[in-house]
């Protein structure tokens, strides 16, 4: 019997990704399509020139070899996720300086700067802290609403650009409330940003942009409100139950009192039922 | 044979790569591999990267590469660059900052050239006969000129006395865009000394400027010459004819004058 692998048989353990385990599998498609976008995409290469075609021949042996672009592993700090950096990362490497000396450790950083962006939709100018790259870009977009919501998920990296992001498609499908005093300029607004919500549905926009850990919270916020929701405390069901008792029961003791009126003539008053020469008790 | 598997793959839809070079590669920097990985087998993940994979070399920084001009179209006048509605070439930086934040300029999309085509022609807003136009206004509505005349012979003031007087000072100013005033002014007077009259210049046949003038007399003999006067243009003068004084009140003193009332308030 010719022996097969455990992973050709399909017993090997397949490791999991974050989508996958705990909580994240109760998360709505709508998330898990902005996370792919977002990290399972592949990126604009940004840091090196990534060689074209699939094949190339080696101009002396005439060898032909396939083109693998290994990309370069880039690190996105957290401050990353406050700024607008484009795409732009830090690079963790080695520089060789001189033949004869040991490699020196080097990290490529990008130049920060403060800067204001303008959000034609929001109508509000923002005051960020962007790379180069991410002002070319916005240039290069013909606008920082144009950058924003044509660039995927992947490209954008940061959380602030896509928390922005999320604004302003919330902010296009409930009209651009922000122009509700010059509806020319409104209609103008939305008829030239409209085209950028044919891609989402209304749930997509909802749950764009938020980290896996953000989303997290939100869907267990939403679990234990629809748990809250559905269960009762018995207190509340008894107490309920005996004001609805009482009602019932003082209703039925007028009705008897009423009765009882017309029937004696006069009303009983607790006075006449005294009478102060009675039988003392004893004491 | 390869050439046509070629062309057939690349032609496929799904096997085409993506257009990353359609986007501006712009960024801090752009490196390579001293060493490339080898290859790793078709469909598996990439060997795992070592140390010798991690020695990078500079390819270029775009940091400090010269970025290309970018297009804008004007939504109103700006001085020294166009009418609203001109299409200009700027560099970016400026572009960004002082055109496009402000809301001066907008950016020259398809969409916008098409949709500010008009406003070219559009007369509610103040257009200028050339870039610099409101600046030559600006300049010259605030300067006072020393009509410098003779103190001995007889001289009846005309255009060519005041177009030297100009480019005295650095103005190049044609004599038929000079328009004296109507009554005439001769000399030498010493009654005209030191006093004020105003001309008007007319820039590219459009814009009309009215420029502060001051008589002053002038002997090539040394000893007949009036003594100097220290920043003489500090002191208030008179008209020359009476009917400019409100004009003349009206318009902007000096402008180093200007400058010294601010700093003193």
């Amino acid at each position: 019997m010719a022996s097969k692998s455990v992973k050709a048989l399909g017993l090997a353990r397949k490791s999991l990704t974050a989508l996958e385990t705990g909580l994240a599998t109760r998360l709505p498609e709508a998330y898990k399509k902005f996370y792919k976008e977002w990290k399972l995409t592949e990126p604009t290469a940004v840091h090196y020139i990534p060689e074209t075609g699939k094949w190339k021949r080696n101009d002396i042996t005439g060898e032909v070899f396939p083109v693998q672009n290994v990309p370069l592993p880039v690190i996105y700090p957290p401050e990353a996720n406050n700024h607008i950096w484009g795409g732009d990362g830090v690079i963790q490497g080695f520089q060789s300086r001189a033949s004869d000396v040991r490699r020196v450790p080097h990290f490529w950083v990008p130049v920060l700067k403060r800067t204001v962006v303008y959000s034609e939709v929001l109508d509000k100018y923002l005051s960020v802290i962007v790379t180069e790259r991410a002002i070319s870009l916005i240039n290069s977009n013909y606008g920082f609403d144009h950058y924003l919501l044509k660039t995927p998920a992947c490209d954008l990296k940061g959380l602030l650009p896509l928390r922005l992001k999320r604004k302003i498609l919330q902010e296009l499908q409930k009209g651009c409330p922000s122009y509700a005093d010059k509806p020319e300029k409104q209609s103008e607004v939305l008829h030239r940003f409209e085209n950028y919500l044919s891609a989402y549905t209304a749930e997509e926009i909802e749950w764009y942009g938020y980290s896996l850990h953000e989303a997290l919270r939100i869907l267990k916020q939403r679990i234990e409100e629809e748990e809250r929701s559905k269960v009762v405390p018995l207190k509340h069901m008894y107490r309920a139950q005996l004001i609805e008792k009482l009602k019932a029961a003082s209703l039925s003791e007028m009705v008897d009192n009423k009765a009882e009126e017309i029937s004696s003539g006069e009303s009983g008053s607790w006075l006449q039922k005294i009478n102060p020469f009675g039988k003392k008790r004893e004491t | 044979m390869w050439k046509s598997l070629f062309t057939a793959v690349s032609k496929a839809p799904v096997l085409q790569t993506t257009d990353i070079l359609n986007q501006q590669l712009r960024t801090t920097f752009i490196l390579r591999r001293k060493t490339p990985p080898l290859l790793h087998k078709q469909g598996r993940k990439p060997k795992t990267l070592r140390s010798r994979h991690y020695i990078y070399e500079l390819v270029k920084d775009t940091d400090v590469e010269k970025q290309a001009d970018i297009d804008v179209i004007l939504t109103s006048y700006v001085e020294g660059l166009g009418n609203a509605g001109d299409k200009v070439s700027v560099r970016p930086t400026f572009a960004y900052n002082k055109l496009l934040l402000p809301g001066l300029a907008v950016y020259a999309s398809p969409e916008n050239v098409e949709k500010y085509s008009n406003l070219t022609n559009d007369s509610e807003k103040i257009r200028y006969s050339s870039k610099n136009a409101f600046y030559t206004v600006q300049t010259l509505s605030q300067m006072l000129l020393s009509v410098v005349m003779n103190k001995e012979n007889p001289w009846t003031l005309k255009p060519w006395h005041i177009r030297v007087c100009f480019r005295k000072c650095g103005y190049i100013v044609p004599e038929d865009a000079i328009t004296l005033p109507e009554k005439q002014i001769s000399g030498p007077n010493m009654e005209l000394e030191d006093k004020e009259f105003f001309v008007t210049v007319t820039i590219n046949n459009q814009e009309k400027v009215n420029v502060r003038c001051r008589i002053h007399h002038w002997s090539t003999n040394i000893t007949e010459r009036i003594p100097h006067v220290h920043n003489f243009w500090e002191i208030l003068s008179e008209p020359v004819i009476p009917e400019q004084a409100p004009i003349l009140e009206s318009m902007p003193k000096k402008r180093n004058v200007i400058k010294k009332r601010q700093a003193s308030i």
